[in-house]
């Protein structure tokens, strides 16, 4: 090995600097003095751009290795199996062990043939709390549907129109500690389901409360699987790509507040939130269909 | 599926093999969704894909890593002359020097250069401290430069004859 002769104790610590200078991540001050030697120096402003020609070369040839083909489907696929898989095998989060105990207490107390109606009903909560959810992260977390100073009550009555308009008051009472920001009527690309959105800010995040048409759909009236029941209403609460949801049913609409506040917040404010609706709803008449919170019979055969 | 090229691609550069970079791409995904209770939203996505794969890489090649370290630190020189590099570097002979590189030092290069991660986030994937980033990133640069010098030389004048694709040659 042949060390250069240096002539400088500065052309050392350039050397020693060189590789934080590359990544970016000398400070300030440092960058400037290291700068300050290179332009007076050619050995080591050589030296840095050999360096800077291997790093480009090694991310320019990366960039170009070509993806297998297949590859993104493949993991699609795997992923959806994953995702169908019982939930006990899938390591996955407490919740799910607690309705696994939930489960096995059920199948003691009322015997294995109810067992089956359980896993269904708790599917269809699942789907249905997943509506919520994606309509959150769709709208509000991606699409940023939402101004930074907040649309004025008048803005926002005209967007949600007069057959919603009378639910702005009260979801702006019942969510303490938050600030409506934005509501209006949402559609679901490639599908004929409408929302009703109302984004409000509050305690450090971004919170959806949802309304969307049941179009038949109910979520299942079985206790077990209800998180909470309050008057006539059943709660359902869960955590879903990272966010809380709690989900009810008020007429002919499922009512849904997310964000990734604690799932127990997201409950309490559901309700809150449940009667308030129902009985703005029922005034607002004709949409909201008798059915007030009672499903039709459930699906399961 | 998000970032699923950056991690297939250091996922090959790790394993040198194609169908096991899948299964390992593939695996990250999976546990990603297991634990995605345990992700912070806010937080880099990227940055936490990139420390799932590196906690099944070092589980399935701990001892490979062990050894790679072993055998490339016995030269502790600090400023020693650096090997010239070629002007035009070609595609394949970066990727055949990366390839020389031990693993444990391959993966921060990778993570530093192709990836762009900053050190700190280096040290959070890969659990080590922040001075053995730097240090096992020094050196694997060094690394990398003495293997492309050599693959560079072992060309000798005139070069390989089945070169067809040599966009890179001025």
């Amino acid at each position: 090995m042949n060390l250069l002769n240096f002539d400088s104790r500065q052309c050392e610590r350039t050397r020693r600097q060189m590789d934080a200078y590359l990544s970016n991540e000398l400070l300030v001050e440092t960058t400037d003095e290291m700068l300050r030697h290179l332009e007076n120096c050619e050995a080591c402003s050589r030296e840095l751009q050999s360096r800077m020609r291997i790093r480009e070369a090694l991310q320019r040839a990366a960039a170009r290795q070509p993806l297998p083909e297949g590859l993104g489907e493949a993991l699609h696929q795997r992923l959806k199996k994953a995702h169908r898989r019982p939930f006990w095998a899938s390591g996955g989060p407490t919740w799910a062990l607690a309705v696994a105990v939930a489960a096995m207490l059920a199948i003691v107390l009322v015997g294995g043939r109810q067992w089956s109606n359980l896993e269904h009903a708790r599917q269809m909560v699942h789907n249905i709390l997943t509506l919520g959810v994606s309509d959150h992260l769709h709208c509000a977390i991606r699409g940023h549907n939402y101004p930074e100073v907040a649309n004025s009550p008048e803005v926002l009555r005209k967007k949600l129109g007069p057959q919603y308009a009378e639910l702005l008051p009260v979801v702006e009472k019942k969510l303490p500690g938050f600030q409506v920001l934005e509501a209006h009527i949402c559609t679901v690309p490639g599908s004929p389901r409408k929302y009703v959105h109302f984004i409000a800010r509050g305690k450090g995040t971004i919170l959806s409360v949802i309304l969307t048409e049941r179009e038949g759909k109910a979520l299942p009236q079985g206790r077990l699987v209800a998180a909470s029941s309050f008057g006539n209403v059943n709660f359902y609460e869960k955590q879903l790509e990272g966010m809380s949801v709690a989900g009810f049913q008020v007429g002919g609409y499922f009512g849904f507040v997310v964000s990734d506040l604690s799932q127990h917040e997201m409950g309490q404010l559901a309700e809150g939130l449940a009667p308030a609706l129902q009985t703005a709803l029922k005034t607002e008449g004709n949409q909201a269909s008798q059915s007030g919170g009672l499903a039709p019979s459930r699906t399961t055969s | 599926m998000p970032h699923l090229a950056a991690l297939y691609r250091s996922a090959k550069f790790l394993v040198h093999n194609a169908a096991e970079a899948e299964d390992l791409v593939q695996d990250v995904y999976l546990e990603a969704l297991k634990s995605f209770h345990r992700f912070e939203p806010g937080t880099n996505c990227k940055a936490w894909l990139f420390r799932i794969l590196f906690h099944r890489l070092h589980h399935l090649r701990r001892r490979l890593l062990k050894s790679s370290l072993e055998d490339a630190f016995t030269d502790q020189d600090s400023v020693a002359a650096e090997p010239p590099v070629p002007q035009e570097i070609k595609d394949e002979d970066v990727l055949a020097a990366l390839d020389k590189v031990p693993l444990a030092f391959r993966e921060i290069v990778l993570m530093a250069d192709v990836e762009e991660f900053s050190y700190k986030e280096i040290a959070e994937a890969l659990k080590l401290p922040l001075g053995t980033v730097m240090s096992r990133l020094s050196r694997g640069r060094k690394l990398l430069r003495e293997g492309l010098s050599e693959v560079a030389k072992s060309y000798g004048i005139g070069t390989s004859a089945n070169d067809a694709t040599g966009e890179e040659l001025a």
